[in-house]
């Protein structure tokens, strides 16, 4: 197909153009963090850190990223360990209903974020449990357990089950076979499906927003609010460490563990 | 005899039920629970309502497709998602073609590019476009060095700054699909249509779209689910006058207090939108004749 010269030359420029347009504003918010002007202006005109100085006046940014961090580990923890069990179940038992089970497991990707959220602050109140740190590891649980579900079923099928056989006709019991065959096998699609929950839950504003109140906040809300009061550029500051961070540990996971092979399903 | 069946039966499904029980369960008490309260309080009047009424009945669902507000929200978030995801489909499909045809390296590249950017935050992607389309940013210098504007003009904080940035935040969930989806075309495919004297259009068109649609529809499907329920980005990059539902239903509950019509508005997108992807698969699966 792409001998057709009018064909390869269509598609290289507009495959190009839109990838310019995906990292287009990632590039400048990186060069606009290095400007010394107060406001956010292009092409910059001096160079200073200042910004990244400044980081430490988006309020609470310090505890606040610590919570991030807390919520986000135990959320998706749990929601890994959850959808191990789960996804084994779902590939490997005959079970009647597992189309609907299945399809329970990942609706809320699918549900407005803020329905969950509205959801769940009035469920939380009821039970006179809303605001607190374990309710709000709850709600991200329930938004990011299908990311585990979906890598680690992808994982298993394409492990391979002879292997488990030839172990267990070996003579090795259950969780031997387990711990020592299945688990290595799923490692990619757990390190995935954690990194993902874990990034989403880190991320989340729409369902956290209903959930906090006073000291207990988390990174997205704090920096939104930085954002919505001040025209400076320390949010670009912020960002541009951020996507850093972001890049160095997605890369990290593809060399190690092929992340991406696993997510396209090749 | 029947006791032994039932024992046979609950020793096969056993392994399942410990493996899979405590999800369920969780789910249910922290999902479809709060979902039923919350269509229950739906249900339910205001104390502030005109005429507070006893019991229950569907007066907030009424009052969401009366009032101007929430149905003007209601339209403007459907066409802000149908437009966002044309346009993403648009963008990415060329993408994907260039992922087929590059050499790997530029490949991993291309595709690790679609990763960070699915990982980086939603917040420092829309504050990215705040940026780029600020009023000392490049779009305007740009536009005033061609003389095209005297002076800045305020693009950001309008609709055409919420759909710029739904379709940059949707391209990751519509290029990892369709990408996945051409794989599975076997190259036989086309090079047969090519010696029968198709062109690389006529190919394009006749085999690899068609082939590529269960990708296509996944893709497209998604990216409509996230700009149907998108709140941050419209909170971020646009207006009041500019309120997508999501913002609308968060203030009845933050602001008002009113969880009776925040449930109510909420909820109505919820079906809204599930109604229209349900519509779409079956037009999908009935004109393409394709499974998805």
């Amino acid at each position: 197909m792409f001998e057709d010269k009018s064909f390869r030359v269509v598609v290289n420029i507009a495959g190009w153009l839109a990838m310019v347009f995906l990292v287009f504003p990632v590039i400048l918010t990186v060069v606009v963090s290095f400007n010394g002007s107060q406001f956010i202006e292009f092409p910059p005109t001096s160079f200073s850190l200042d910004w990244y100085a400044n980081i430490s006046s988006i309020h609470r940014i310090g505890s606040a990223t610590l919570i991030s961090l807390g919520i986000g580990l135990m959320a998706a923890g749990l929601a890994t360990v959850f959808a191990i069990g789960a996804a084994l179940v779902l590939v490997r038992y005959p079970l009647p209903a597992k189309p609907v089970l299945t399809a329970f497991l990942l609706s809320p990707v699918t549900l407005p974020t803020v329905a969950i959220g509205i959801a769940l602050i009035q469920f939380f109140i009821m039970l006179d449990v809303a605001f607190t740190w374990y309710s709000l590891v709850f709600g991200h649980i329930v938004l990011i357990v299908a990311y585990p579900i979906r890598t680690i079923i992808a994982s298993l099928t394409l492990s391979d089950t002879s292997l488990e056989e030839a172990a267990s006709s070996l003579g090795a019991g259950r969780l031997t076979v387990f711990r020592t065959i299945t688990l290595p096998q799923l490692r990619p699609g757990l390190i995935s499906g954690f990194l993902f929950a874990f990034l989403i839950s880190f991320d989340n504003y729409p369902i956290s927003i209903f959930l906090v109140r006073g000291e207990l906040t988390t990174m997205p809300i704090e920096v939104f609010n930085y954002i919505s009061q001040n025209l400076d550029p320390t949010p670009a500051a912020f960002s541009t460490l951020y996507i850093v961070i972001v890049s160095i540990v997605i890369m990290l996971a593809e060399r190690r563990y092929g992340i991406i092979s696993l997510a396209v399903g090749k | 005899m029947s006791i032994s069946i039932k024992r046979g039966r609950g020793r096969k499904y056993l392994p399942a039920l410990v493996m899979l029980g405590p999800l369920i369960a969780f789910m249910f008490i922290f999902y479809a629970v709060p979902f039923g309260n919350m269509a229950y309080e739906s249900l339910h009047s205001w104390p502030g309502d005109e005429k507070p009424h006893v019991g229950l009945s569907v007066f907030q669902y009424e009052k969401t497709t009366q009032k101007s507000r929430t149905v003007k929200s209601l339209k403007r978030t459907f066409r802000i998602s149908i437009i966002s995801t044309i346009i993403t489909f648009i963008i990415c499909f060329p993408i994907t073609l260039l992922l087929l045809r590059s050499p790997p390296r530029i490949k991993v590249g291309i595709l690790l590019v679609t990763f960070i950017s699915l990982a980086s935050s939603l917040i420092i992607r829309n504050y990215g476009w705040l940026v780029v389309l600020a009023d000392a940013g490049p779009i305007n210098n740009i536009l005033i060095w061609l003389k095209i504007f005297e002076f800045p003009k305020r693009m950001a904080y309008s609709e055409g700054a919420i759909i710029t940035a739904l379709v940059h935040y949707c391209m990751p969930f519509m290029i990892l699909p369709i990408y996945g989806s051409l794989l599975r075309i076997p190259a036989s495919n086309a090079e047969a249509s090519l010696s029968l004297g198709a062109n690389a259009w006529t190919t394009l068109r006749r085999v690899i779209l068609p082939l590529s649609m269960p990708g296509i529809f996944g893709g497209t499907m998604l990216s409509f689910a996230i700009c149907m329920s998108s709140y941050v980005t419209p909170l971020m990059l646009g207006s009041p006058s500019t309120a997508m539902v999501s913002q609308v239903a968060a203030e009845q509950i933050e602001v008002q207090l009113n969880f009776p019509w925040g449930s109510a508005i909420i909820i109505t997108l919820t079906l809204g939108s599930f109604l229209i992807v349900f519509i779409y698969a079956a037009l999908v699966s009935k004109v393409m004749r394709v499974d998805v």
